[in-house]
């Protein structure tokens, strides 16, 4: 497996990348976003982590959409700056699969880049059923997901989260669930990963995200897919 | 027929006419009034005396013996004797000394008269008496009538002389006394054959006193009405010239004096703690100045019963004791009445008579009164005017001030009336926004947060309790504080708003947070790079034996640990300042038992017991979750640090009114006295200010603060008790969803933002 860090600090770059080596993985290293992009393209690494504040024409969130724009790999948020929620879903948006505030531990850093590279790959769901009301498609064996007839980009993250919701579709599926099914049971006290990757799903496939038809909210239990009947939607 | 005959005759038949005329004009003029009613009945009877003598005399011209005699002798005896009956009461009414039962004696002496007369005509036994020719005659002495004539003229004569002060006519008293005469010359006549002497005597008495009668009731009466009229009409001009006070004053103390022929007249003011006497009038101007208590002396009882008070005489009628110098020497009459403008006696108005001046009478009080009256007025309008002059000085002092002060601030003030028409805008408000009487509708609407009708009324109704309404506007591209506050008292006039430009408040503010997060990356960075290579040498060491080296990585790392806690902190509370709650319902129960989860390992490491009680029917309440979960993990993280092994915290739910109050309550170390101000100031931490027993414990010192921050962020209050080796409680009260405000849920966008406004 092979991670490329992006982060302008060579003191941090050089210990993620002594502790990754330790625990088997192959590590190519970059001082900034330019370089990072590069490399991205060169290596094709597995995972990628970035941090966002770099010198240079490029930052993280920068870098992290331009590699969106080609591929779904798994990326890592790690940065210092993060102050507020918003900085977090600022982060999300940018196509992030993870984002994770400076200072990290190492054990638990290795460890959230684990359960990303697992849950890139274990993408497939059991179910090999798709959904269509017109509006909105979902293909899980192709991976696809189309809103109003057009291809939308999501995130493994955020795919594998639509999935595990629909595969419920009726049922409410808890925090603690969805933690342990998408994220992995690394994950399970950090309950806001939910609310943020459904505000930003929602944002994605909802016809009006402020009031949601797909992903409904369970008062402080969790979160429910309905299904809708194809009447019901406008196309818009 | 002699001379003296034709001349009584003569007389007898004036008197009866002019009587006749006299008494059709006094009771035409007033029949009500008791003087003209005995006047008349003094005219009558003379009349009837005259009518008998006139009888008698030409029945006996004619015949001496002609039959009819008799009868016009008894109606001259009745007249005589009811004459003198009536001049007493006349006199007594006149000098005002009648009782009830001298009129009943009277009236009784009368119908003796009478009854006996006409006994005499009806028994056929006529008076005896005897013609001694040349029209004179005589009869017998009647001891009935001669005493009861000489009594009451004799009491008649008593009262004249006694009180001929109050006589104020000469030509009366001079009258009633010749009447007197005449009649007691009447009791002379058998022997010294003066009868016709008497009548011709009282006739003309009569004649006299008819006369002045007419004059005093009718005649001077009219005269002084012109007098008074002019009297009113010179105060009243004086008042309505708006000349000063004092002319005022003077002009009502003489005209006083003239009106009641008196001697001198002077005015107290109230002039709060007492009575000053500002105006004399032919009184010794020592006197002025002279201060009355309020209760004190004549002044005092007139203007505390507001009532006029009338002395007769100073000296004999008034013993409580001295208002003025010399008053028990000098002073005869004296009327005080109080001067009373809107219920209040507002001064005291006395007009004196010397000892030898006149007495007055209560008419004289009326017309005092009358002219009191106007006085008051006089004396309430010009103090009315005084102080409205007064006061429209300073306000218009006021108003000057605070134009000069709100046209020179930089803030722009804006002030509207309740039609919201403009009533003020200063120059700074007039730079600021196009402002002027018709564009106020535009900039409202534009600039006013109450968009929806309700949310304005809300507003309105939270103004009018007198609260001041806080909201952010920008305007022009600038940021601007905006106060809202009513105008007026009770009743609101109006709104007036004042903008506070924190444009630039809100750049630092900007920059701080931009300066705090960078700060906050600088720190992080080389805290990460830090601590990762802690951990890496940690793990090359793990089979290295020296324990040296692997307590001063554990002392690095907890170090490192502390630094981040810190940092984080700071950030926490930048977060909370810049984040909007995300608001839900939230369930008591349930965030306690959760805290009770986190924190159940953190207790029993520390030899710590978690309790938590709760009351019954816990209301729900609105806030965010999270950060009253964290707030309230902060207070218990707290307790559990601060006491010793062994210990307690507990955590209670209670409700208070339409609050929900958590109490964490600890057996702990407790909070001395000097630190509790401080408690929720940053980077405050106990164990470095001198608490015993906290020494060793560390922290960021932010996590009081951060509490603060949260529950004021969620409209809610926080305080605490302690003493000091006992523990600590702290109290967070929140409000709660109650019956009247569930329908917050329903409008919870706008409860959302209504808290950011009055954050």
């Amino acid at each position: 497996m092979k991670i490329l860090i992006v982060d302008d600090e060579q003191a941090i770059r050089d210990a993620l990348g002594r502790k990754l080596n330790r625990e088997g993985f192959e590590v190519v290293l970059c001082g900034d976003g330019l370089e990072g992009l590069r490399a991205f393209h060169a290596e094709r690494p597995d995972v990628v982590i970035l941090d966002i504040i770099m010198p240079g024409g490029m930052d993280g969130l920068t870098v992290c959409r331009r590699i969106r724009e080609v591929t779904d790999t798994p990326i890592m948020m790690l940065s210092a700056q993060a102050v507020t929620e918003d900085d977090i879903i600022e982060g999300l948006n940018a196509g992030a699969d993870e984002y994770l505030t400076k200072p990290v531990r190492l054990n638990e850093f290795v460890a959230r880049v684990n359960a990303l590279l697992r849950r890139s790959q274990l993408i497939n769901i059991e179910t090999e059923q798709g959904y269509n009301d017109g509006y909105l498609s979902i293909d899980v064996h192709r991976r696809h997901v189309h809103v109003n007839g057009r291809r939308i980009h999501l995130t493994p993250t955020e795919f594998k989260l639509l999935a595990v919701l629909m595969e419920n579709s009726g049922r409410v599926v808890t925090q603690r669930d969805l933690l342990e099914q998408v994220w992995g049971h690394e994950y399970i006290d950090d309950v806001y990963y939910p609310r943020v990757y459904i505000s930003q799903l929602r944002r994605k496939v909802e016809p009006d995200p402020a009031n949601p038809i797909y992903i409904l909210t369970e008062h402080r239990i969790g979160y429910r897919f309905e299904k809708q009947s194809p009447p019901l939607i406008k196309s818009q | 027929m002699s001379l003296t005959n034709t001349i009584t005759l003569l007389f007898n038949g004036f008197t009866i006419a002019l009587s006749l005329g006299f008494l059709l004009i006094v009771l035409s003029q007033n029949a009500r009034k008791e003087l003209n009613q005995l006047f008349a009945a003094l005219l009558f009877l003379v009349t009837l005396w005259n009518v008998g003598s006139l009888l008698a005399l030409a029945f006996s011209l004619i015949d001496p013996s002609f039959s009819f005699i008799p009868l016009a002798i008894s109606v001259m005896e009745l007249g005589f004797t009811g004459a003198s009956i009536a001049i007493y009461g006349l006199t007594a009414v006149l000098v005002g000394v009648h009782t009830k039962r001298f009129r009943a004696l009277a009236f009784l002496s009368l119908v003796i008269v009478l009854g006996y007369q006409i006994l005499l005509v009806l028994s056929r036994s006529p008076l005896p008496f005897e013609s001694v020719g040349e029209g004179f005659y005589k009869y017998r002495f009647q001891p009935l009538a001669a005493f009861l004539y000489l009594t009451f003229d004799g009491m008649a004569f008593y009262l004249i002389w006694r009180y001929r002060r109050k006589i104020r006519r000469p030509s009366l008293f001079w009258g009633l006394n010749l009447f007197i005469i005449g009649q007691t010359l009447g009791f002379l006549n058998p022997e010294l054959r003066v009868v016709s002497l008497s009548i011709n005597l009282c006739s003309f008495a009569t004649l006299i006193i008819s006369f002045a009668i007419l004059r005093q009731e009718i005649i001077v009466p009219l005269s002084e009405r012109i007098t008074q009229v002019e009297a009113v009409h010179k105060v009243s001009v004086a008042i309505t010239s708006h000349i000063g006070i004092d002319i005022v004053l003077d002009q009502i103390a003489i005209q006083a004096v003239n009106w009641l022929s008196a001697d001198g007249a002077g005015i107290f003011l109230n002039q709060g703690d007492d009575f000053e006497l500002v105006t004399v009038y032919n009184l010794p101007s020592r006197y002025l100045h002279t201060r009355i208590a309020v209760g004190e002396g004549i002044i005092g009882l007139v203007a505390n019963r507001r009532e006029t008070v009338y002395l007769e005489n100073y000296g004999r009628d008034w013993i409580n004791g001295l208002n003025l110098p010399l008053a028990d020497e000098t002073f005869g009459s004296v009327i005080s009445i109080p001067l009373i403008y809107g219920g209040d006696a507002i001064g005291v108005l006395m007009v004196i008579a010397g000892r030898q001046g006149r007495l007055f009478q209560t008419e004289d009080v009326s017309l005092l009164e009358l002219l009191g009256s106007q006085a008051a007025v006089a004396i309430a309008h010009s103090h009315l005017f005084a102080e409205q002059f007064e006061l429209t000085k300073q306000v218009e002092y006021a108003r000057n001030q605070l134009e000069a002060v709100l046209t020179s601030t930089e803030n722009p003030v804006i002030a509207i009336d309740r039609n919201l028409r403009l009533i003020f805008a200063n120059k700074a408000a007039k730079s600021v926004l196009p402002i002027n009487q018709n564009s106020v509708h535009e900039i409202l609407a534009k600039y006013f947060p109450g968009r929806t009708n309700t949310n304005f009324k809300e507003i309105i109704r939270y103004l009018h309790k007198g609260r001041s309404y806080i909201y952010e506007v920008e305007v022009k591209s600038k940021s601007y504080l905006c106060h809202i506050t009513k105008l007026g008292g009770p009743k609101t006039k109006g709104w007036v708003a004042i903008l506070n430009d924190i444009t630039q408040l809100k750049e630092l503010d900007r920059l701080k947070s931009e300066m705090i997060r960078m700060t906050s990356h600088d720190l992080k960075n080389p805290l990460q790079a830090a601590m990762a290579n802690l951990e890496l040498i940690s793990e090359d060491l793990t089979n290295y034996e020296n324990t040296d080296i692997h307590k001063s990585i554990d002392i690095i790392n907890k170090q490192l640990t502390r630094m981040n806690r810190i940092i984080s902190g700071i950030l926490d509370l930048e977060r909370l300042k810049t984040v909007t709650p995300s608001i839900d319902i939230c369930e008591a129960e349930k965030i306690i038992s959760d805290i009770l989860e986190d924190l159940e390992q953190l207790g029993s490491d520390q030899g710590i017991t978690l309790k938590a009680t709760s009351e019954k029917g816990i209301p729900n309440f609105l806030a965010d979750p999270d950060q009253i979960k964290q707030a309230l993990v902060n207070i218990v993280e707290n307790a559990i640090k601060f006491t010793p092994r062994g210990g307690e915290v507990t955590i209670s739910t209670k409700r208070n009114d339409s609050n929900i109050i958590f109490e964490i309550k600890d057996t702990g170390i407790g909070i001395p006295e000097t630190l509790r101000d401080h408690i929720f100031d940053r980077f405050l931490r106990g164990g470095q200010k001198g608490q015993q027993g906290a020494e060793h414990i560390t922290g960021s010192g932010l996590g009081l603060s951060l509490v603060k921050t949260v529950v004021e962020n969620h409209q809610g209050k926080i305080w605490l008790t302690s003493s000091v080796a006992k523990g600590t409680t702290f109290f967070i009260s929140l409000p709660a969803i109650t019956e009247n405000n569930d329908n917050q849920l329903s409008q919870g966008q706008e409860w959302k933002s209504e808290t950011q406004l009055h954050a």
